[in-house]
């Protein structure tokens, strides 16, 4: 059951432009406060936390909580002053890291 | 990850009129008092100035599983001056915290957009931390709709 | 099962898949000949269109979802046999007279307040009505009148008692549940309710201008629902895709007759569901898969299966665009028609609704029920199988039909019950013209 992820981000852009990029990563988020048929608390197993980083410089950091609907998806800026790499990188409670990159050429 | 089997889909959510509640799963709820101690400890006590924050939620949400939310903080986003956290909390959940975004200037916008649960009606606050120093708040009452029937 | 010689399974090349007609050679002829024993791969053909080839072959044996029928675990276990089904008639007849009853009626107005704002016995009083500040005046329905000043009416307690116990006797074409008669409130309950009702003399104050039904904005559904990022229902495509060109224990996949779907079926799911002669019912697209997999690679893909839904979510998907126009001009087709317009205007269940009283413009649709809105029957099929944001998970509209049953109190069918077929057809007569949208998110 591997985190599955999608993006969007654009190919291209300007140079300082303010480039808007989406993110979503496949996940139940399981809130740690559902019991289950058999009565029991199923433990909690949410991804918690999502960065984002362009050539190496943070763009994004977060910390998720259980209130994060599942399959979570994550919406934000980034401004683009040359061409390069974004990684993305989502971390499970079990300390499972999944990431993605995506190039941009900027001009 | 596959989408979840119909039979674990089925776990997930009894009936849907409660969805919401049945996946939180708990009957205690964070209270107004819990959300203000999440905050206190984010703004080291400070107080936050209402202004400048701007939240995207809906009036009624259709359900309390999965609900849009946008955050915008007015700022310059220089070197300067620029939001370095924007934290959310909601007064209704069992545990009070949904997101804390860290930013730079990099970042271009103050802005963080995503999908949040609901256990209930609720307020969702927020604030936003600047790197000079200052403290907005801002927060939006979402109603989470009653069923008609099952739902 | 491959045919000895046959190395078409799989193959997506056409003038491979010709070659492989002419070494076959009986095609059709042989597949409809075997097709009463089930499991018969048709012969391949380049690029089976189904507007221009002979019928699909079909599975004619047995159910095409699971047998018997059990309802899905989580879904309320409530037992309504006494009552109407779409299946059967069982509703006890309507009173024709009102009950005599002792007046003054005595009854406990608080506990009164309470059972109408009480969700667990069929959605409550609420869903319909305002009734000045019971439930906390907290997103109360329209789709009855507003009772706050029902106390300064002058209406007789036999009266209030008569019409919450059994509406009919008073307006045979009430859509209001029967709720004495049903057995969904007692005496003593209904005592207490008329009770609250006689206390209700003024205007309800709702809190925010949203809770009141009359000032609601009518919801729009403003969602991409074909964005992946948005809705989770598009990511079955990709499955789909997977799924088409996989190879089952036959040898065969469905690439073997359908090496372009995009194009074959562009607008075939437009024109489902459709009478199918050979089983003498309305078939479906989830029925169709399941019968047609089962005929031809010999995939097992019974109705409501993850596999099923992420095929029917594809297929539809592939007419997206393509106005709903079904066939229901004569013969049996047209049949089926009005049989489905019948059923849906057949009184189920405990609480004794149709699907029209909800959903017909002329009764409760376009209304509020709590706090959520009726819509009417056109728009309702356009944009399923649907993602439901409510349980992270698809629905097809078999399901949707077996979920509204079972809230209005009345016992589900077998989602490839015949007459679900038929009410399948009329709602897409009700929805020509309507361009599919599939799949859809909702709540």
């Amino acid at each position: 059951m591997a985190v599955q992820t999608r993006l969007r981000v654009p190919k291209e852009a300007k140079k300082g432009e303010v480039i808007e990029i989406k993110t979503l990563a496949t996940h139940p988020m399981e809130t740690g406060f559902r019991k289950g048929p058999d009565g029991k608390t199923i433990p909690r197993k949410i991804l918690n936390s999502f960065s984002c980083t362009f050539n190496g410089k943070t763009i994004i950091d977060c910390t998720l909580e259980p209130a994060i609907a599942a399959n979570p998806y994550l919406e934000f800026t980034a401004k683009v002053e040359e061409s390069g790499t974004f990684k993305f990188t989502w971390t499970d409670d079990d300390g499972t890291v999944t990431t993605a990159e995506q190039a941009i050429t900027v001009t | 990850m596959r989408q979840m089997t119909r039979r674990e889909a089925l776990t997930v959510a009894i009936g849907a009129g409660t969805a919401a509640i049945v996946l939180y799963g708990s009957d205690a709820r964070a209270t107004p008092d819990e959300a203000k101690e999440a905050i206190a400890k984010f703004t080291g006590g400070k107080t936050a100035e209402a202004g400048k924050i701007t939240i995207d939620l809906p009036e009624i949400a259709e359900n309390g599983n999965t609900v849009p939310l946008s955050v915008v903080v007015d700022s310059p986003m220089e070197a300067n001056d620029y939001v370095s956290d924007i934290f959310v909390v909601g007064e209704g959940n069992p545990r009070p915290g949904v997101i804390h975004a860290k930013l730079t200037p990099a970042s271009g916008k103050a802005k963080v957009s995503t999908r949040i649960r609901l256990a209930s009606t609720q307020n969702i606050i927020c604030i936003a931390k600047t790197s000079t120093g200052k403290l907005y708040t801002n927060q939006k009452l979402v109603k989470v709709t009653i069923g008609g029937c099952g739902g | 099962m491959t045919p000895k010689g046959n190395k078409a399974a799989g193959f997506k090349s056409a003038s491979v898949a010709l070659a492989v007609v002419a070494v076959c050679g009986f095609g059709l002829l042989q597949a409809s000949h075997a097709l009463a024993q089930g499991m018969q791969r048709a012969a391949p053909k380049a690029d089976a269109n189904p507007a221009a080839s002979k019928p699909a072959p079909l599975s004619l044996d047995g159910s095409a979802a699971s047998t018997p029928w059990k309802r899905y675990s989580g879904w309320p276990k409530r037992d309504e046999s006494r009552f109407n089904t779409l299946a059967k008639l069982a509703t006890p007849p309507a009173p024709t007279t009102p009950r005599k009853i002792t007046t003054p009626l005595t009854g406990d107005a608080a506990n009164g307040a309470k059972l109408v704002a009480d969700r667990t016995r069929g959605g409550s009083c609420l869903a319909c009505h305002v009734l000045g500040q019971a439930g906390g005046a907290n997103l109360p329905g329209n789709v009855g009148p507003d009772l706050s000043e029902i106390g300064n009416a002058g209406l007789s307690d036999e009266r209030l008692f008569n019409y919450v116990y059994d509406a009919r006797v008073y307006n045979p074409k009430t859509v209001m549940p029967p709720w004495g008669s049903h057995g969904l409130f007692n005496d003593k309950e209904i005592g207490d309710i008329v009770a609250f009702l006689k206390t209700l003399k003024s205007p309800a104050k709702f809190a925010t201008k949203v809770d009141d039904p009359n000032k609601r904005p009518d919801p729009v559904e403003t969602r991409d629902n074909l964005d992946e990022m948005v809705n989770p229902g598009m990511w079955a495509i990709e499955r789909a895709q997977k799924l088409f060109a996989t190879k089952t224990a036959s040898g065969s996949s469905c690439v073997a007759c359908h090496s372009d779907p995009k194009t074959a079926f562009k607008s075939w799911a437009a024109h489902m569901p459709a009478w199918e002669p050979r089983l003498g019912k309305v078939l479906g697209v989830e029925e169709f898969i399941t019968r047609h997999a089962k005929a031809t690679t010999g995939a097992d893909w019974l109705m409501e299966s993850n596999e099923n839904i992420d095929m029917a979510i594809y297929l539809r998907n592939l007419a997206n665009g393509e106005p709903i126009k079904v066939d229901v001009a004569q013969g049996p087709a047209k049949a089926a028609y009005e049989r489905g317009k019948a059923l849906a205007d057949r009184k189920l269940g405990q609480l004794n609704f149709s699907c029209n009283d909800c959903h017909s413009p002329d009764r409760a649709a376009l209304h509020w029920i709590r706090g959520q809105w009726l819509g009417r029957q056109k728009g309702q099929l356009d944009h399923f199988p649907t993602w439901r944001t409510s349980l992270n998970q698809v629905w097809d509209i078999r399901r949707r039909f077996q979920w509204c049953q079972v809230n209005i109190r009345a016992d589900e069918l077998s989602p490839d019950a015949k007459e679900y077929g038929d009410l399948e057809l009329y709602l897409a007569a009700e929805n020509a013209g309507q361009k599919l949208s599939v799949p859809g998110i909702r709540h």
